[in-house]
């Protein structure tokens, strides 16, 4: 009987070495993997322990906040969804998303030196506290932009083109990062993608606002001036693809900046087979399309076809922003920024302060130009072309009593539904102070659902 | 040495060692040291050795390493219950207070292990009508029936019944060994006793299967089950009837993962928890999180990240079925590897008891014992570590759990009975 006890005791230490074994793979050889695995939740808890900086908009709003409750800093977000898809949160369950995630560093107080103060509060047994940030965006027409949009799947962006500096940012469908917890599930699953921050994320074809960058192109290679003569039928064939006026309309007899006032088709379609596939590329690139996002909280890039892939039919097509162009509104946004700024595209930013916890200012967002795809020249003249659009074009609707607005309409097809509506413009178009986009997903008519929209964000931001 | 004064040796520095453990968790949480949490410690101290004082009287020659092991396992449970919640801890002390007067009692009562080889049938019908009754009418906690509720407490059964019943195996293969061992036919060519001595084999085999299925708890069978083969080999030191035992629960676990989809899910969970983080595999991935935070030497009693800000525990059932990785997680691989260590110790000793038994009842009973308490902490650590499918038992002497304390006590006490034995 003593035999089989003592097998069975073998069985045991045998069963206990595989414990021992199991252990040390996990806490010693998997560790590094376990500990930085996204869906661990441990750093951030220990980053609860620190008082997080608040994140406060340009005119002293509070977007993020950090509460003391117990030994930990319960974040809480004062506008509810406001500012949500890009203002992100900072969950410990869920981690980090939006300006939670990218200035954590800040936030929490690990930058230079604040990670020194960091060692010392240690050392003190002191709470230790992160910087807080304050933005460029306006709450004032942040609300305003919101409150245009409405309930409407959509995007607005509004930037100084001086300076790159966003004012405001809109995005709808939005979530609430007061009760992430709760409703992580439905968002996730939700089809309307309200995690998505549409501006920076969503790409869209352009439509006709894409008619900008080909003007750009045609006034710039010398194709065009604003007063060549051009004749339409309603239609025009190039490489065997029939292209047609929006709403079937014929305009006859026009120049070219009656084409862009009023968003002829046929005459882009003629123009840009005339620009060629090769500087329509050139043109698009210049404007930031197939470059890196700009956006401090990364986006997608907007996309223009490699010129080799475009043949006759697909040049027609790309002249009026429909075919293969993809677009996000904040790059259209820089487009209309680009003509505000006599031909410079200041980089977009967010952040303009990051401040110590004692109020001292730690950094500075100084104003960097990103690109300059044409000369002040060329910008004058489509200043010029997007003013005629609102004064005597498809975008009257964006018209402000007193101020002079610049803008451009689209209305791009999509495969099913109602067509996406966009303005994009600046105000006032002789001093701009103020660029936009807006995007209504399958709004329409741009003229008619999106110049609106563009309209009172710019009465807002310029205090009007 | 005398092996009682041994025993006073090994308690001691294992008492004080988790009265420092405990003062470490109280300064952290009052920020000051105060007498309490020093009084805490005296009283654990002073419980266990009335304990030892009563095995001086009641069984002098009995194991002397066996209620030190305990001693520490069991203190080191309620540090850890009391840093994760006070209350929980105030009502495993009492538990402890109700098990050592348990562990007392059978020792008084229980002179002889005799006696209940006598009771065989009256202590395996009890163990299975405890069963029926958890069956009956017990409250379904986290997808097992295990809790019945009488008044204000709520016990398992089943932590009672494993004992009982490990009694009933000991005595009735006492009785069925001459017979288990004579081959009259063979099947295959391989020798098999008569039929109607097999039959009550299968029938725990079948009991095993009605376990899991009524039940539905996975570990509690396995358990059984597993004590069931052990004492089967050690009575016939037959490897055949082991064998014959794996092939049917094999059979029976394949048929059950088929039928039962909570079967399907735990080892899902167990083979792939990372495809579901956020959901199924959410406690398995925070267990490994929290044995990962702890690496070599732990964060530190009370220095783990166990409670999350909104007063749960980050992993569900902590206190219960994944004490130890709390364990992992404040006092390491070090710490970890060391209750391993006292587990097997506890079975080297377990086993020890039982080779030097004089009687055959005796020497199966200890090994039953010793094999049920060694596969639980086996099961429920190899579970909460990822290194087998999660079964939610709780860790012997460590997890919170008034039945499964006061079974335990009882456990040990038969066990140092059977080590005292006279001849």
């Amino acid at each position: 009987m003593d035999k089989p006890i003592r097998r069975l005791f073998l069985l045991f230490a045998l069963l206990f070495v595989a414990l021992v074994v199991q252990l040390t793979y996990v806490q010693v050889w998997a560790a590094a993997d376990l500990n930085t695995h996204p869906a661990n939740t441990r750093a951030i808890e220990a980053e609860m322990r620190v008082e997080r900086g608040a994140i406060l908009s340009a005119d002293g709003g509070k977007l993020a906040v950090s509460k003391k409750e117990g030994e930990y800093y319960l974040r809480e977000y004062p506008q509810g969804d406001l500012v949500s898809p890009w203002l992100g949160y900072n969950s410990l369950r869920y981690g980090r998303a939006g300006v939670e995630r990218v200035y954590n560093p800040e936030l929490s107080g690990q930058t230079g030196l604040l990670s020194l103060t960091s060692y010392w509060d240690k050392i003190l047994g002191r709470t230790h506290q992160g910087a807080d940030l304050v933005l460029t965006v306006n709450l004032r027409v942040q609300r305003a932009a919101a409150e245009a949009l409405g309930e409407r799947k959509g995007a607005v962006v509004a930037l100084d083109p001086r300076t790159g500096a966003v004012l405001a940012m809109v995005s709808y469908p939005r979530y609430d990062p007061n009760r992430l917890e709760k409703t992580w599930a439905d968002l996730n699953s939700d089809e309307n993608r309200p995690l998505l921050n549409r501006p920076s994320q969503g790409l869209y074809p352009p439509g006709s606002v894409f008619k900008i960058v080909v003007a750009a192109a045609a006034l710039e290679t010398g194709v065009v001036t604003p007063d060549t003569e051009f004749e339409d039928t309603g239609s025009v064939t190039a490489g065997g693809f029939v292209v047609n006026n929006y709403g079937g309309r014929v305009y006859g007899k026009h120049d070219f900046s009656d084409a862009f006032a009023s968003s002829i088709n046929t005459t882009f379609a003629k123009v840009g087979v005339k620009v060629g596939a090769e500087s329509l590329a050139a043109y698009a690139s210049a404007f930031g399309f197939g470059r890196e996002c700009p956006w401090p909280l990364g986006g997608a890039a907007s996309l223009f076809p490699a010129p080799g892939d475009l043949d006759k039919a697909h040049v027609a097509q790309v002249s009026y922003g429909q075919g293969e162009v993809l677009a996000t509104p904040l790059e259209m946004a820089l487009v209309a920024a680009a003509v505000a700024n006599g031909g410079t595209i200041m980089k977009p930013y967010l952040v303009s302060k990051v401040l110590s916890p004692s109020g001292g200012v730690l950094e500075e967002t100084s104003p960097a130009v990103w690109a300059r795809p044409i000369s002040p020249d060329t910008a004058n003249t489509l200043r010029e072309l997007m003013v005629a659009v609102v004064n005597r074009g498809t975008g009257t609707r964006a018209a402000l009593a007193g101020v002079q607005v610049a803008g451009k309409t689209g209305t791009a097809e999509v495969a099913s539904g109602e067509p996406h509506a966009w303005f994009v413009g600046f105000a006032p178009a002789e001093a701009p102070q103020v660029a936009v986009a807006v995007l209504v997903e399958n709004g329409g008519a741009g003229g008619t659902t999106a110049a609106p929209i563009a309209r009172q964000v710019l009465a807002a931001a310029l205090g009007l | 040495m005398s092996t009682r004064n041994r025993e006073v040796v090994f308690l001691i520095p294992a008492l004080v060692l988790t009265t420092l453990g405990f003062a470490l968790v109280y300064t952290q949480k009052a920020s000051t040291l105060t007498w309490t949490s020093l009084t805490y410690g005296g009283l654990f101290l002073a419980l266990f050795l009335i304990a030892h004082v009563g095995c001086r009287f009641l069984a002098p020659k009995s194991d002397p390493y066996l209620l030190p092991i305990t001693a520490l396992l069991s203190t080191l449970g309620i540090v850890l219950i009391y840093r994760i919640n006070e209350d929980l801890a105030l009502k495993q002390a009492m538990w402890l207070v109700v098990g050592l007067a348990a562990f007392l009692v059978a020792l008084a009562l229980l002179r002889n292990l005799s006696v209940l080889y006598r009771l065989r049938y009256v202590l395996g019908g009890l163990g299975i009508l405890l069963l029926l009754v958890t069956v009956a009418v017990g409250r379904e906690i986290n997808g097992a029936k295990l809790w019945v509720d009488l008044g204000p407490i709520s016990f398992q059964p089943g932590e009672l019944a494993k004992v009982l019943l490990v009694v009933f195996f000991a005595a009735y293969l006492v009785d069925m060994r001459e017979v288990l061992t004579v081959s009259t036919h063979r099947v295959v060519g391989v020798p098999l006793p008569p039929f109607r001595y097999l039959a009550p084999l299968l029938g725990i085999w079948a009991f095993s299967m009605a376990l899991m299925i009524f039940m539905k708890d996975l570990g509690t069978s396995l358990l059984f089950f597993g004590a069931l083969l052990a004492l089967l080999y050690v009575a016939t030191g037959r490897f055949f009837y082991v064998l014959v035992g794996l092939v049917l629960f094999a059979a029976g676990a394949v048929l059950l993962y088929f039928v039962f989809p909570h079967v399907q899910v735990r080892v899902n969970v167990w083979l792939d928890p990372w495809r579901d983080v956020s959901g199924r595999g959410y406690q398995i991935v925070q267990s490994l999180f929290a044995l990962a935070a702890g690496g070599l030497f732990g964060r530190g009693l009370g220095q783990g990240y166990l409670i999350m800000p909104s007063g749960n525990t980050i992993i569900p059932n902590l206190p219960t079925d994944f004490i130890f990785s709390a364990v992992g997680e404040e006092l390491g691989l070090a710490g970890a590897v060391g209750i391993v260590l006292l587990y097997l110790i506890f079975t080297y000793r377990g086993l020890r008891v039982a080779v030097q038994t004089r009687s055959d009842f005796s020497r199966l009973l200890s090994t039953g014992l010793t094999t049920i308490l060694a596969l639980q902490a086996f099961l429920i650590m190899g579970g909460v570590i990822k290194l087998i499918p999660l079964t939610g038992i709780t860790l012997p002497f460590v997890s919170y759990g008034g039945s499964s304390i006061v079974a335990n006590f009882i456990l040990l006490a038969l066990l140092l009975r059977a080590s005292g034995e006279e001849a």
